[in-house]
């Protein structure tokens, strides 16, 4: 599995169960749409996005995107989510060429 | 008969900005919609990726602290200082040389200042004077003096093929003119100097605050200054002190 | 003289350079791997059937964004969130790219607030367009255009 840089972001950044956080989480990928032509080289860039991002918290999944190359280059994604007790909340990232990457942070409510 | 063709061209290139036409104003809900971007920064990776490099080739933090002979709770206002006179350089540096020999200092090959694991790591090490307020001292010696007035005078002289200098489109009497679509900025007011390193959207990476001017060089047709060389960190001292007093808040988001 | 008139043209030229705001889609642009149409995705989505516009969608997105790279596009929809009522689904699109698709996101109770944000490429000044799916199976929908300047220095 290749390792790729990525980063959950939770806001605010001390939070209590039953509350509705941000959560942030972002990646470093080219997001090759397959039009570019490369300057130096002049061949087309092959085709390489991230497709699909997955939320597990607590081991149920409670978000899933589909993503497409129009999406910009080293991609942030926020949605919301409301804290319901203490654990891991795990992202799991496919892109366009078959990779597979996750990224996780804990969530630890006050109190 | 060239330096007057310079000069015209120069002086074309002037007469071709337009005074904030609105059709180019970004509104204030546009501007908040941006700055609301500052709170996932793509360059958040970056810096992170910033601080294991730091932390793998310069021994982290205390690493870092020991080799200015500051201590851990010293070095955030000491880094919002910079470009300084290290007596252990004989010269005024930025942060990026002193990373090179911090790397060098710990049995390590130093990365090119041009290296993105090198704007990575410098990256990194300017966040940790987060929230500081800029403290350059371009007064503190006399190799401070030097550097400010070489800075000075790098960005007030006429070169290159378009006969541009710095001055040209980031003077008080241009600034907020349209060029090329965009509104010239006052880098004082716009807290240049605390707000490089940053995330260029249309190149989608990081860049230091060097490594920028190199861009504005090329677009002005001047050759462009190496790295770390005295002209290029009298610049920083120059631009940096402009922002003095302003807060740091790296990683940065620029256009 | 000859040295004024080549000022005045330099002049022109440059203010031409200076002014063009946005790109135009050429008709016979190149299609690339992915190519899909707004049309071509509404109707994939909904099976045909033509979705309301409600202001429900808030869709924040700039009126002029100052580059086509990093476009910041937010999507929040009015909804309780609970088991009973909730956003099933957010699409984003760029009605006029290549590939109009950007993100579809499929939300649960969970997530608390229906609200979906990202940053998208944007090839020119054009609608970006968010459709809603509700968990009763109804389809809203809500759109703006986006200005993309193209210019700027280095």
């Amino acid at each position: 599995m290749e390792e790729r840089k990525a980063l959950i972001k939770i806001k605010p950044k001390s939070y209590a169960d039953g509350e509705i956080v941000k959560v942030d989480f972002m990646v470093m990928h080219p997001m090759e749409t397959g039009m570019r032509k490369d300057k130096k080289t002049g061949q087309i860039v092959p085709a390489k996005y991230i497709n699909s991002v997955k939320f597990d918290y607590n081991g149920k999944i409670i978000t899933s995107m589909n993503v497409w190359e129009s999406v910009s280059v080293n991609p942030v994604f926020t949605i919301y989510m409301k804290v319901n007790g203490a654990g891991n909340l795990k992202v799991t990232f496919t892109d366009s060429t078959g990779e597979v990457n996750e990224s996780s942070i804990e969530i630890k409510p006050k109190g | 008969m060239k330096s007057i063709l310079k000069i015209t061209l120069g002086v074309a290139l002037f007469a071709s900005l337009s005074y904030s036409s609105e059709q180019f104003a970004m509104s204030d809900a546009d501007r908040a919609m941006y700055a609301d971007l500052l709170d996932a920064n793509p360059a958040d990776m970056m810096v992170q990726d910033g601080k294991e490099l730091l932390s793998k080739y310069g021994g982290g933090d205390a690493g870092l602290a020991k080799f200015l002979h500051v201590s851990e709770e010293k070095l955030p206002a000491f880094i919002a200082g910079f470009p300084r006179y290290l007596p252990d350089f004989k010269k005024v540096v930025g942060l990026g040389q002193v990373i090179q020999a911090l790397m060098v200092t710990n049995g390590n090959k130093a990365f090119a200042l041009k290296d993105p694991k090198m704007f990575n790591m410098v990256a990194y090490t300017k966040s940790l004077a987060n929230d500081e307020k800029i403290n350059i001292d371009v007064n503190a010696n006399q190799q401070m003096k030097d550097a400010y007035a070489l800075g000075e005078k790098t960005f007030n002289t006429q070169r290159g093929g378009r006969g541009l200098s710095c001055l040209s489109c980031h003077s008080a009497d241009v600034i907020g003119s349209i060029l090329r679509t965009q509104p010239l900025p006052d880098l004082g007011v716009n807290n240049s100097g605390g707000t490089w390193p940053a995330y260029r959207m249309t190149k989608s990476s990081l860049s230091t605050m060097q490594h920028r001017f190199q861009g504005c060089m090329n677009n002005a047709l001047q050759a462009v200054i190496p790295l770390g060389s005295a002209e290029m960190v009298g610049l920083e001292v120059y631009v940096t002190n402009k922002a003095k007093g302003k807060a740091i808040a790296i990683p940065g988001l620029k256009r | 003289m000859q040295r004024r008139d080549f000022i005045k043209t330099l002049g022109a030229a440059a203010v031409i350079g200076a002014v063009i705001p946005a790109m135009s889609f050429a008709a016979d642009a190149p299609k690339g791997p992915n190519a899909f149409s707004y049309k071509q995705a509404l109707d994939t989505i909904t099976g045909g059937k033509t979705p309301v516009k409600s202001d429900k969608i808030h869709l924040k997105v700039p009126e002029i964004a100052e580059n086509g790279a990093v476009v910041p596009v937010t999507v929040e929809v009015d909804s309780p969130m609970t088991e009973s009522d909730y956003v099933k689904a957010i699409y984003i699109f760029a009605t006029k790219n290549n590939n109009v698709r950007c993100v579809a996101m499929h939300l649960t109770p969970a997530n608390g607030k229906a609200i979906l944000g990202t940053r998208v490429k944007l090839g020119g000044t054009q609608e970006v367009a968010a459709l809603v799916e509700m968990s009763d199976g109804s389809f809203l929908v809500n759109s703006q255009s986006v200005k993309v300047t193209i210019g700027g220095c280095g």
